[in-house]
């Protein structure tokens, strides 16, 4: 069995910048934890993946996703 | 000269023509004397934070691009480090991709294409 290659969804989304702003998609890439999500299950190529780290990193500072989700807050 | 944006995130309980007054004051320190400009200002408004900051649940963010000297800068975080009733802020770098509202975000395309 042949692995299905993956192609990274945000060059799909054929946008080259991610923007910190957009909580919509960066809670695409982090787990219901809040935690981002390793490369090997969003499938990300490796520019994007950077661009996911500092985008939702900038978006905790702003209070627009997170640090820690669930549990009792 | 390089271009900044900026997003502030006030107090919720702050009136509209308080904030306003506020964000001319602060853009005063950037702007004016052909030192530079202000290219946008856009209020979000009230919205619900992702977690307390300073015991409050909400904020009311603005976005503002700028373009000024860097030198500006220094001082200009000062201020509003003084300032107890903006919340947060973050000045970041502006490679001219950010817009002040967030993008229309476009439908995920999950489905692969077939191929026969």
């Amino acid at each position: 069995m042949a692995r299905q290659k993956k192609t990274c969804p945000i060059c799909e989304m054929g946008r080259s910048s991610l923007d910190y702003k957009d909580e919509r998609v960066l809670s695409r890439y982090v787990t219901e934890r809040g935690k981002i999500l390793p490369r090997r299950i969003s499938g990300t190529c490796a520019r994007h993946q950077r661009q996911i780290g500092t985008a939702v990193k900038r978006a905790r500072y702003l209070a627009l996703l997170p640090y820690v989700a669930g549990g009792e807050g | 000269m390089r271009d900044y944006e900026i997003v502030y995130i006030f107090d919720s309980a702050l009136e509209e023509a308080r904030v306003n007054e506020k964000l001319e004051r602060y853009h005063a320190l950037l702007s004016g004397e052909g030192r530079g400009s202000v290219t946008a200002v856009d209020h979000w408004g009230r919205r619900k934070l992702a977690y307390e900051i300073a015991k409050k649940d909400n904020g009311y963010y603005v976005v503002a691009h700028v373009n000024t000297a860097t030198e500006l800068l220094p001082e200009f975080e000062r201020v509003l480090k003084l300032d107890e009733e903006l919340l947060r802020y973050l000045v970041v770098v502006n490679e001219g991709d950010l817009s002040t509202t967030p993008a229309a975000v476009p439908v995920p395309t999950t489905d692969d294409e077939e191929e026969e």
